[in-house]
């Protein structure tokens, strides 16, 4: 399987990038780890005339803990965040996902900023970055802009990133109590249910997001608003869990049939829930 | 593959009717429909561009309206190939008045072929089901 003939571009700065992007329109497409955009190239699913490499743009692979956030660059892959000190002792929930991405390979080459954009219903950074109400930074033509999690997918492999526009940064706020339960489909690793949870005990609030379950990723707001204010015993956890899957269409494939997505979102926030009340 | 699904619209049946046997709203309610150009009565060449993430597809198809029986219901079929693949649909429409507005309740059946098919087979569904919903949505809008 061999692509279809393209041109290659590798723009040192964010501008360069973003005036590619502008002059070239449909006919661009941004390479970051290539994992997903190379094998629909191969197949001629997509077929760009200009691939533009933002694997050498300045600013896009740090990871920075600043004013009691963190900024992760869209260009950091799965193993630079699995790895990652800061996370680890910031935000365990990016270490955790990070690490149970794909194999090898993947993490080595995958960045978190090309999953957000591929938007891959079965991707397992939607359900962190919802569980973190993360912001995500774009850069446009026009300038800045910041979408929050809950705003930024919108569709099957489709976000609030418009043609013509980069994702920059993620960031969230540090979280020490959270877990991500994933029950992934065997072959390729991908997720046919996979739960992210933040517990703030204090405050007596969860957040739960979810992926691999709907043709959207979503916040399971039966069950955080269920938990509103309550002692996080494990009894109530459990009791709200059951609601992890209420109002959603779940997909149905050869691999999950609807009822079967539908029951491992309520066991997958129990056991998420329950782990991050522990932590 | 089969898909169904039921919409309430806000206009009598005779106003949804009317709206999605003409081309301009067709072409308006059609996820990524460029252009419609007439080919003859009831039948039209249509460009579509579907930009789902990173596949991407420009297709060539025809839209043909059968059956019609107004204000009830007719049949669209939908024929298109591109670089990815080949799809192939029908879907079969009924229209019935509630209340001041109408329910639609449609039934599609569709087949994709190709590479899209062999890789998308995942997203497949899901993916038809989001366009028929986006499809509704915005008659739903068109009529109000
Ligand atoms: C065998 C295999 C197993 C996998 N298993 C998993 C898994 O278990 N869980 C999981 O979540 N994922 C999995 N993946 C997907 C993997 O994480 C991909 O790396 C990821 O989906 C895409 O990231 P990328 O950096 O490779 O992006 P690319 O493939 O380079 O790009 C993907 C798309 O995003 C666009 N894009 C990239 N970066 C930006 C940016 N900064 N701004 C705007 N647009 C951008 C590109 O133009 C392209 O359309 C797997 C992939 C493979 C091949």
């Amino acid at each position: 399987m061999f692509a279809a003939p393209f041109d290659y571009a590798r723009p040192k700065t964010l501008d360069e990038a973003l005036s590619l992007l502008s002059k070239h329109g449909d006919e661009a497409r941004l390479l970051a780890g290539g994992h997903s955009l190379i094998p629909a190239m191969k197949l001629r699913l997509a077929q760009p005339r200009l691939v533009v490499d933002i694997g050498r743009l300045d600013g896009l692979r740090q990871i920075e803990a600043r004013d009691g956030r963190l900024a992760i660059g869209a260009m950091v892959t799965h193993a630079e965040i699995a790895a990652s000190r800061t996370l680890a002792d910031l935000c365990p929930l990016l270490v955790e996902v990070a690490s149970a991405i794909g194999d090898l390979q993947v993490r080595n080459k995958g960045t978190i900023g090309g999953s957000l954009v591929h938007a891959d219903p079965a991707g397992d950074w939607p359900a962190a970055i919802l569980a973190l109400d993360a912001e995500i930074e774009i850069a446009g033509p026009q300038g800045r802009r910041t979408v929050t999690a809950g705003a930024f997918f919108t569709g099957i492999l489709e976000t609030a990133v418009k043609p013509g526009e980069i994702l920059c940064e993620i960031r969230v706020t540090a979280a020490a109590a959270s877990a991500y339960v994933k029950t992934e489909q065997k072959a390729s690793g991908f997720a046919l249910c996979g739960v992210a949870a933040v517990v703030d005990a204090t405050a007596r609030r969860v957040r739960v997001g979810i992926t691999g379950v709907a043709p959207v990723p979503y916040r399971a707001a039966a069950v955080e608003r269920a938990l509103e204010g309550q002692a996080l015993a494990e009894g109530s956890l459990a009791a709200a869990a059951g609601q992890a899957a209420a109002g959603v269409t779940p997909l149905a494939d050869i691999h999950a049939s609807a009822d079967y997505r539908a029951h491992l979102a309520r066991v997958n926030t129990a056991r998420a829930l329950q782990r991050a009340a522990s932590r | 593959m089969k898909l169904t699904g039921t919409y309430r619209l806000a206009a009598p049946p005779a106003r949804v009717f009317a709206a999605l046997v003409d081309p301009d709203v067709l072409q308006r309610c059609i996820e990524g429909a460029e252009r419609l150009v007439r080919t003859a009565d009831d039948q039209y060449d249509v460009h579509l561009r579907l930009g789902i993430g990173t596949v991407k597809g420009a297709y060539v198809g025809t839209v043909r309206l059968t059956d019609q029986q107004p204000p009830d219901r007719f049949t669209l079929h939908v024929e298109g190939k591109g670089a990815p693949g080949f799809v192939r649909g029908s879907a079969r429409i009924q229209l019935t008045a509630a209340g001041a507005g109408t329910v639609a309740i449609c039934d599609a059946d569709g087949q994709v072929g190709g590479v899209v098919s062999a890789v998308g087979s995942r997203l497949l569904d899901a993916t038809a089901r989001m366009l028929m919903d986006r499809f509704f949505e915005r008659l739903g809008a068109e009529v109000r």
